[in-house]
């Protein structure tokens, strides 16, 4: 469903909703298809095409929300009537301060590409074979998927916001695995004509093969380099406490106090829903415009982002960063940026005389809230760097780490990437910290 | 008796996907309501009724899956769909170099429906909220609880599940549950604490799922608890007996057995995300899992449980079947296709999150049998030991061997007695060490099936709604404290 066909049953929807107090309607359309593989074969196969309406409605501070994706007048004018009965339910909220005014806003270049939208399954198909061909080249066999999507989104309410955005997303991601050691790439991007399958499958055999036979080593302390997608995976357990919310009610490390030296003078973290690595929309689940909002900036906390009800309740500015009504975990920042450094990730591998090299990790969990430590594994290629080289694979380890605390002895390389195809997605460089502690080894 | 809503649009998408030139398909229906209350702090921050109806058709092709699904019920709309089934399962079927799939033969023609005492639509909702805002009012019970929640979750789902071979199963499913939590905030602290268990209460059934909880009559001692743990001493760290709870219990046979044993991991189908298992199918029979204590079974009828139900949705049809036997790996969580694979038929362990996710394996129902002694009785000879409760964290690495967990709440436990509250307890271990360290596990008075509603699987990604019944249980010698040992 295009842009113009979401909005006019907006409108429909806010007809239908007239007279039963403030009400904000959220139209969400999706047809995507993604293609699974492992050993070298497709065993999965699928594809949807879905458009769900939303809303809210706000009758004297009290407020209910219901959904549909039943598209006919008869059931949206039952979606009017069902989220005014559960407003009128409803305890009053002193604090709402009423829906917000959208603005203008602009999608950023390139967040919407007509060749991924109309990827077909012999497509996805094809980029599979692709990974297939390097696998069996390499005597390897190879699990992951090709994905394209096409989604879009519109918001409105009855104080004359109306915003729409259409982006598309298309991915490949593929696991090596290689007898005793596995390698792991994945490359996204709006556009599908630009996905490499091949390269990704190539780079995530090469880490296979590396890491073969992997050694034993001692936990303890390590000076590691997290490549992308494991930094970018430890630092989406930190975004959460810039939530306005999470800041007030005490269970972020932020309410010691913003404006405050957190971490090293060289750390500088944006959210940037305009990043070219990551184009997304440029207003927040209310139609408000996103703020590019330093989060860190030269180490010292800076901003807590905030949606309409957040900055109401605490006096600040609506950063436009609100998640999908009903919403109870507050707003978030959702594109998050580290500034890079200004070495090239060969040049900190070969300035490290003893360290460990990560290239992915897994299940990682808070363990201590406000101390931001963290447990997690390593996977799909860890390897031990002496005096400058990549010496050999090692066996994966678990770590306890505060992430805090590595970022307070952290130097970035220069390249920044996409850390991951997921919502937590964050564009990162790799990371070299001192000090890392690994607690415990396994056998593989 | 529930009636067949969708025989005309199933049928003509079978048609559909057979002209198109599909050996075998299954087409599955479903309408599903999903109503949530969330309460913070004196505020409904959620009253939402959400509505979805849709459907999902499975085709067959020279061996090759397709899956398509749609919310667009007119005859062109499931032409369509149906279409795009075939059309990806032969997409997939000319860069093939193996044969997964084959189509199955059986045909059940059922109605099912969950029990239920009362459904949740049929109590005024005014009455629902007022429930949870007295449950969260009384958290409240020290000025420490900065953050108080209460929430309950009501899902009714009208399945009907068709195939080319003749089979039509329809069934009315009820899911349940509710569940509090205080935060408390100390200076630079802030300690957790949930009820029932980590996630709540969450059950096949009606409102009386959310009325057996308890939660006013509780609150006020999550809140106290939560508070106290800003002041009490860090668990201590080292080797050490430990007791679990039911509810981590249940955690613990989720994330260490439950994912070790589906078959579709085992077999690389979920390698590149969930990761693999260190089990393989020539272990069946011969790999010491855990102690003589431990029996853990596949029961997809267990009644009350938060996976019950009467078909899968692949259109098996539940059964028990075992896991763990007396501390031996003897079975898998299976889908006819994986079981085809290792000699074996399906134990009907097939979920899809909705219509619009494609089915796959799950553990279901998956539970840890009762022991034999009271639950005080764990505590009698540990001289040194800690006792924990509620989940708070929880990772395990891809193969489900390294694991490391954090619960809300301990308490030490000095020779024989429960004694003062410690905060962070954390253990680790590895799986088959750890179930083998299991000496006792507390009888059937102390044995509740825990509903987990919030498993993520997959790609896309699903959530699974599964459960695991335990009883409280003792672990000797076990790594205590990891994470604040240095």
């Amino acid at each position: 469903m295009d842009s113009a066909a979401r909005e006019s049953l907006a409108q429909s929807v806010l007809a239908f909703a007239k007279g039963r107090g403030e009400s904000e309607v959220s139209v969400f359309a999706v047809d995507d298809g993604l293609t699974r593989f492992t050993h070298n074969a497709i065993h999965q196969n699928v594809a949807r095409a879905e458009v769900t309406v939303h809303l809210r409605t706000i009758v004297d501070g009290q407020t209910g929300v219901a959904s549909t994706n039943s598209l006919d007048d008869a059931a949206l004018r039952k979606l009017a009537t069902r989220a005014a009965a559960m407003a009128r339910l409803a305890p009053q909220d002193p604090v709402f301060p009423g829906l917000p005014s959208g603005g203008p806003t602009e999608a950023p270049p390139d967040s919407f590409v007509a060749a991924t939208a109309a990827a077909t399954p012999e497509l996805r198909a094809q980029l599979a074979a692709d990974v297939f061909s390097i696998a069996n080249r390499d005597d390897l066999w190879a699990a992951g998927y090709v994905k394209t999507a096409s989604h879009g989104v519109t918001i409105g309410n009855t104080r004359g916001t109306l915003a729409s955005f259409d982006g598309t997303d298309s991915g490949v991601n593929v696991k090596a695995n290689a007898p005793d050691s596995t390698g792991f790439a994945e490359r996204n991007t709006a556009d599908v004509t630009k996905l490499d399958a091949a390269q990704a499958a190539s780079a995530a055999a090469e880490k296979a093969m590396r890491s073969r036979d992997p050694e034993p080593v001692e936990a303890g302390e390590w000076t590691v380099i997290l490549e992308s997608p494991a930094f970018g995976d430890l630092l989406s357990y930190l975004t959460d406490h810039f939530s306005a919310q999470a800041f007030d009610e005490g269970s972020s490390f932020l309410s010691e106090g913003l404006d405050r030296r957190y971490v090293g003078d060289n750390v500088t973290i944006f959210d940037d829903y305009a990043h070219p690595l990551a184009p997304s929309m440029p207003f927040d689940y209310e139609g408000v415009p996103k703020q590019r909002l330093a989060l860190f900036e030269r180490g010292v906390a800076k901003n807590v982002v905030t949606d309409s009800y957040w900055a109401a309740k605490l006096g600040l500015p609506n950063t436009g960063h609100a998640l999908a009504a009903p919403n109870s975990d507050g707003p978030l920042p959702m594109n998050v940026v580290v500034a890079p450094g200004t070495k090239p990730l060969a040049q900190l591998i070969a300035e490290t005389k003893q360290g460990i090299l990560v290239s992915r990790f897994w299940y990682i969990r808070p363990v201590d809230l406000r101390k931001t430590v963290v447990t997690g594994m390593t996977r799909d290629g860890t390897f031990l760097i002496e005096n400058g080289e990549i010496v050999c694979g090692v066996r994966n380890m678990r770590f306890n780490q505060s992430i805090l605390a590595a970022l307070g002895n952290v130097e970035f390389s220069s390249e920044g990437a996409r850390s991951s195809a997921y919502s937590y997605s964050n564009v990162v460089p790799a990371a070299k910290i001192e000090g890392f502690r690994f607690t415990s080894s396994t056998e593989f | 008796m529930h009636e067949l809503t969708f025989d005309s649009p199933a049928q003509r998408a079978l048609d559909t996907a057979r002209a198109r030139g599909a050996t075998y398909a299954d087409v599955r229906f479903e309408d599903g309501r999903s109503e949530r209350i969330e309460v913070r702090n004196g505020v409904v921050v959620t009253l939402s009724d959400d509505r979805t109806t849709g459907y999902g058709i499975r085709a067959l092709c020279d061996g090759a899956w397709g899956f398509a699904a749609s919310d667009d019920l007119s005859d062109a709309g499931v032409d369509a769909t149906a279409a795009r089934a075939v059309e990806i399962a032969k997409a997939g079927a000319a860069v093939a170099t193996r044969r997964f799939a084959e189509a199955p033969a059986d045909v059940y023609v059922e109605h099912y429906a969950t029990p239920i005492e009362r459904a949740p639509s049929d109590v005024p909702l005014g009455d629902r909220v007022a429930l949870l805002l007295d449950a969260e009012r009384a958290l409240h019970a020290t000025p420490k609880v900065s953050v108080g929640r209460a929430w309950s979750d009501a899902w009714r789902t009208d399945k009907e599940f068709y195939s080319t071979t003749g089979s039509k199963i329809a069934q009315l499913l009820y899911q349940t549950g509710t569940g509090m939590s205080a935060l408390a905030v100390g200076e630079h602290d802030a300690q957790d604490r949930t009820f029932p268990g980590d996630v709540g209460l969450y059950q096949a059934g009606g409102w009386e799922v959310v009325t057996s909880a308890r939660l006013g009559e509780n609150a006020a001692r999550i809140g106290e608890e939560a508070s106290q743990l800003l002041v009490a001493p860090q668990c201590a760290s080292g080797e050490m007996d430990i007791v679990l709870g039911g509810s981590q219990v249940s955690l613990q046979i989720h994330e260490s057995c439950g994912h070790a044993a589906e078959l579709d991991r085992i077999m690389g189908w979920e390698a590149n995300f969930s990761g693999t298992s260190f089990l393989d199918p020539s272990l069946l029979g011969k790999l010491r899992y855990g102690s003589e204590k431990v029996t853990i079974v596949i029961d997809n009828t267990l009644p009350g449980a938060l996976a019950t139900v009467a078909y899968d949705d692949e259109g098996c049809k539940s059964i028990r079947s075992d896991i763990i036997r007396d501390g031996m790996l003897v079975g898998f969580e299976m889908s006819r296709d994986t079981a085809r694979t290792i000699g074996l038929s399906s134990n009907a362990c097939v979920r899809a999150q909705s219509w619009r996710h494609v089915p796959m394996i799950r553990m279901c129902n998956l539970n840890l049998l009762p022991g034999d002694v009271p639950f005080e009785a764990l505590f009698e000879d540990i001289r040194d030991g800690v006792y924990m409760e509620s989940n708070r964290s929880w990772s395990i690495d891809d193969h489900r061997l390294n694991f490391q967990f954090g619960c809300e709440i301990g308490w030490e436990i000095k020779n024989g007695r429960r004694g003062r509250m410690v905060k962070n307890p954390t253990y680790a271990g590895v799986t088959p060490a750890f179930w083998g360290s299991c000496d006792a596990i507390a009888d059937e008075r102390s044995w509740f099936a825990w509903g987990t509603p919030n498993c993520g699987k997959g790609e896309p990604m699903q959530t699974g709604r599964t459960s695991q019944a335990a009883a409280p249980a003792r672990f000797r010698n076990v790594r205590v404290g990891v994470g604040y040992d240095g």
